[in-house]
């Protein structure tokens, strides 16, 4: 099971990653065309939307980095008793917005779909094909806060992704 | 009534925050309760739409984009190459190497329209070279969150943008009346770093070995690939090959082409890179998320346009209302970003601000250093966000460190009241 | 009481939402307090490309639009936007009553009621250098924002180039595009004298603004409100169609005063630009079928 999940979180991060050179290639692909005098449609718009990708499918990845931000400034400072309350109403609040998020990004889609929503720039996209990259960004978060939410209620602390020996970004 | 909310909320987030939540998490929460317990409105929907919108707008692309542009270029010898070049030159300045960021900052505000890619990207270059020369993590940090919201009033700059189109000021007009203000700020935070370091010499690590000019000019050598990848980017929007947003594309492929020439582009690198630019992203986009989302909560309960309209009806002076519209934005500022404050305030606000005579170009300066100011207030303050990211250290930390960034500011607010040329003098000479 | 939030795209100073100001006083007034609708203007709310799906979904009761922003959705919204169609108000006003029912029925499929049109002023073009003839189009770089605009330009000759509004001040400067097709109203809105000289008043379209409501929420109100929303409205509609023929004239003249040179098409552009729209009302009605035929020869008789 987790070796499962966390092929999944891998997985996600991975194709956020594609989404982030995806927005660079479609940006330099505009920036190029133009003085070619080729007329690329919607390249702009394309950008936006692996930007997008890129962004939502990051979340699950970058929280088992243990990289989304907060404060433990006061948590840190309660007893283990209450720290791991704290902890676990947290997780659980996090699990429920993350969930309510991810319901409604896959609504979104849906509606999307039924409404026939299109871009209304050049690139006149239906709009539920890039917004499944958010809903399944989203679904995998909401996964990964209850994988934690589990793990945390089991008494067990929440498995996190390692950080690589050539990342020394912090300060500490 | 809406005292009530403001309180009611506001205690809410500190609760969500404190509690350890996490804080994209914490505002979307925030904004949920909001709505249910003041609109008639469900909350579902409007967020989806809201943060897909906010998190596929074109002009945001220039955020990762930058933001790997630091990654790649923290992996080089950049960096260390722009101290080597740099130290000689500021070697007799007090406070030596902690100029360079502020130095950093000012240059790269001229490239980004955004205040996090400017402190991020400085950031990822700057603060590994300090920590590693001695000089003290209060500096360090507080020197990048306050230069770092320089990226705002130094064109190009988005919420000008959103400013010019709301107040119907000229654009190419803000941005030309941002110039003299940024740089007098850049000073004000260099003639601090003098002041600080002279009253605690003991705290900034000795100079490398003093250099004669030939020395210093050789030195300088190790300046050209940074010099060469500014004047890219820059080239590349004042020449019109690229517009703002994606000169940051050029950004990156500048520096994958320096990490190539430097020899430090491998398979490694360029995935730890990418892998990091991209989990940083992804951390500021959850809080872009969120902010997105309470703002439309915010929006719907009419908070923000309640109290500016209450603003209105007091009947100040204009030295007064600019005070009381100072504090404002200031406490806006502590909960909202930038953009969404000047949105949801300035159709009350302009009519208020047209009243009392005091000029719409003005004005907008005065708007984007207090939105400057709200950039280093916590509980919600991008850069504070950012250095979080980057260094782990807690929000209010960073916070305390950027407390004489923020005052500083409040001065540079004071002086261009008294001498509102500084903002005004370089549009006028524009012709039309 | 009933509170309605009805979010629209542009600035607060802008004579559409002075119009939606009077419109909502209007209403408030006529239903004696019952219906209080709340203003969100320059997308404050909801973006401008939100508007119309927050309406649907029913996140907002009533919003605007503009027409043309749903062009790639259905043919019949891409009409407002075919140029060198309806040149003038009158001819404007026309194409409307042609449309208007296949319009409404749309928007019905949907969920939504239209309330009333207001057009913008007619777009001209906008550029850095001056346009005498066909031959001189071809050196243009000209904003593009949406496919009908893009296949206009192609068949000016000139270069579409797609740049999004917040980079368009910095494009026109550095040169990125060179030239832009839009009302005089936003020519003046943006200051464009800043980066432009010439303005052609080619009159190449009138695009219109809808306001539009839930028709849930619509059903929702007592009879008497609904008479107010739709008396208000018609009388906006009546409003909004004056003040934007009365202003065009005024902002063509703030333009001149900005020092922008004024001028209309020379006849050989003029008879160029004829084509390229014979052409593109060819393609619109080829693409928008039998129903689109019948609008177009409503028009015509
Ligand atoms: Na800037
Ligand atoms: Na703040």
């Amino acid at each position: 099971m987790r070796t499962l999940l966390n092929a999944l979180y891998r997985a996600s991060g991975a194709a956020a990653a594609l989404g982030m050179i995806a927005t660079l290639v479609m940006v330099m692909t505009g920036v190029v065309s133009r003085p070619l005098g080729i007329y690329l449609r919607g390249t702009d718009d394309y950008a936006g939307y692996c930007m997008a990708a890129c962004g939502f499918l990051a979340l699950a990845y970058t929280f088992k980095h243990g990289e989304h931000i907060r404060v433990s400034l006061v948590i840190e400072r309660l007893g283990p008793k209450m720290r791991r309350a704290a902890e676990w109403m947290s997780l659980a609040a996090g699990t429920l917005v993350s969930g309510a998020l991810a319901w409604y990004s896959i609504q979104l889609v849906w509606q999307s779909h039924q409404f026939g929503d299109v871009s209304p720039g050049v690139d006149a996209t239906p709009l539920w094909i890039p917004q499944i990259g958010m809903a399944a960004g989203c679904l995998v978060f909401f996964i990964a806060l209850l994988d934690d939410l589990v793990t945390t209620s089991l008494g067990r602390a929440p498995h996190r992704f390692a950080h690589a020996n050539d990342e020394p970004a912090h300060m500490e | 009534m809406d005292l009530t909310i403001a309180a009611l909320l506001i205690g809410l987030m500190l609760l969500f925050l404190a509690g350890g939540l996490w804080i994209g998490l914490a505002l979307i929460a925030v904004g949920v309760m909001g709505m249910l317990g003041f609109t008639p409105r469900s909350p579902g929907d409007g967020m989806a739409v809201t943060i897909w919108g906010s998190g596929s707008a074109w002009t945001l692309t220039a955020l990762p984009l930058f933001l790997w542009m630091g990654e790649i270029l923290f992996r080089t010898k950049l960096s260390e190459d722009m101290f080597k070049g740099l130290a000689p030159w500021l070697e007799r300045l007090p406070g030596r190497l902690l100029h360079t960021n502020i130095i950093g900052c000012t240059l790269f505000a001229a490239v980004s329209g955004s205040s996090a890619a400017t402190c991020a990207t400085i950031g990822k270059i700057a603060l590994p070279e300090l920590t590693r020369r001695g000089y003290p993590e209060s500096m360090a940090l507080g020197t990048l969150a306050g230069a770092g919201t320089l990226g705002l009033l130094i064109p190009p700059s988005i919420i000008m943008i959103v400013y010019g189109v709301s107040a119907d000021v000229s654009i190419a007009k803000l941005f030309i009346g941002g110039v003299l203000p940024g740089i007098l700020l850049a000073a004000l935070f260099m003639g601090w770093v003098v002041i600080w370091s002279l009253l605690n010499p003991e705290k900034i690590p000795p100079a490398d070995i003093r250099t004669n000019l030939a020395g210093k000019l050789r030195a300088s050598r190790h300046l050209i690939p940074v010099v060469l990848l500014i004047a890219g980017v820059l080239g590349s929007i004042y020449t019109g090959v690229a517009t703002a947003t994606e000169a940051a594309g050029i950004g990156v492929v500048g520096s994958l082409i320096i990490s190539a020439a430097q020899r430090t582009l491998n398979r490694s690198n360029f995935i730890a890179a990418l892998m990091g630019a991209t989990r940083l992203y992804c951390m500021i986009a959850l809080i872009l998320a969120g902010s997105a989302f309470l703002t439309l909560a915010m929006g719907y309960i009419g908070l923000p346009r309640h109290l500016a309209a209450w603003i209105g009806t007091l009947g100040l002076s204009p030295g007064m209302l600019l005070v009381v519209l100072g504090i404002f934005y200031v406490v806006l500022g502590c909960f909202l970003d930038g953009i969404s404050m000047v949105v949801l305030t300035m159709a009350v606000l302009l009519p208020t601000i047209q009243a009392a005579g005091i000029d719409p170009l003005w004005f907008g300066i005065f708007i984007v250093v207090v939105v400057e100011m709200a950039q280093i207030t916590p509980p919600v303050g991008f850069n504070l966000f950012v250095l979080q990211g980057l260094t782990g250290r807690q929000i209010t930390t960073i916070a305390r460190y950027a407390m004489p960034y923020f005052m500083l500011m409040a001065l540079a607010v004071v002086l261009l009241y008294a001498f509102p040329g500084l903002i005004t003098w370089l549009p006028g000479k524009m012709i039309g | 009481q009933t509170a309605w939030d009805m979010p629209t795209p542009y600035p607060t100073s802008n004579f559409h939402t002075e119009n939606i100001q009077q419109f909502v006083a209007d209403i408030d007034k006529a239903s004696g307090g019952k219906l209080k609708i709340t203003v969100h203007a320059n997308g404050s709310l909801f973006k401008a490309n939100e508007i119309k799906r927050a309406v649907q979904g029913g996140q907002a009761q009533i919003g605007e639009i503009i027409i043309s922003g749903m062009a790639n959705e259905d043919p019949i919204y891409a009409l407002d936007n075919v140029p060198f169609l309806a040149t003038s108000y009158a001819d404007a006003k026309k194409l409307w009553v042609a449309s208007k029912s296949a319009v409404e029925a749309k928007l019905a499929k949907n969920g939504i009621k239209l309330l009333y049109s207001v057009p913008w002023p007619p777009q001209g073009l906008y550029s850095k250098t001056e346009v005498s003839s066909m031959d001189a189009l071809k050196r243009l770089k000209i904003r593009s924002y949406s496919p009908t605009v893009a296949r206009m330009i192609e068949l000016m000759g000139a270069q579409p180039v797609t740049v999004q509004a917040a980079d368009l001040t910095q494009a026109l400067s550095t040169g990125v595009v060179s030239a832009n097709v839009t009302s005089g109203a936003t020519g003046y809105d943006t200051k464009s004298w800043e980066q432009l000289k010439y303005f052609y008043d080619v009159q190449a379209w009138l695009p219109k603004n809808i306001v539009i409501v839930s028709q849930k929420a619509f059903d929702a109100l007592d009879p008497a409100t609904q008479k107010a929303v739709t008396t208000a409205a018609a009388a906006a509609e009546a409003r909004g169609w004056k003040i934007s023929e009365e202003k065009t004239a005024w902002y063509l003249d703030e333009l001149k005063k900005n020092g922008m040179t004024i001028a209309p098409a020379s006849a050989e552009l003029k008879a160029g630009l004829v084509k390229v729209g014979e052409k593109m009302a060819a393609e619109w009605a080829e693409s928008a079928g039998p129903e689109g035929k019948k609008v177009l020869e409503a028009y015509k008789k």
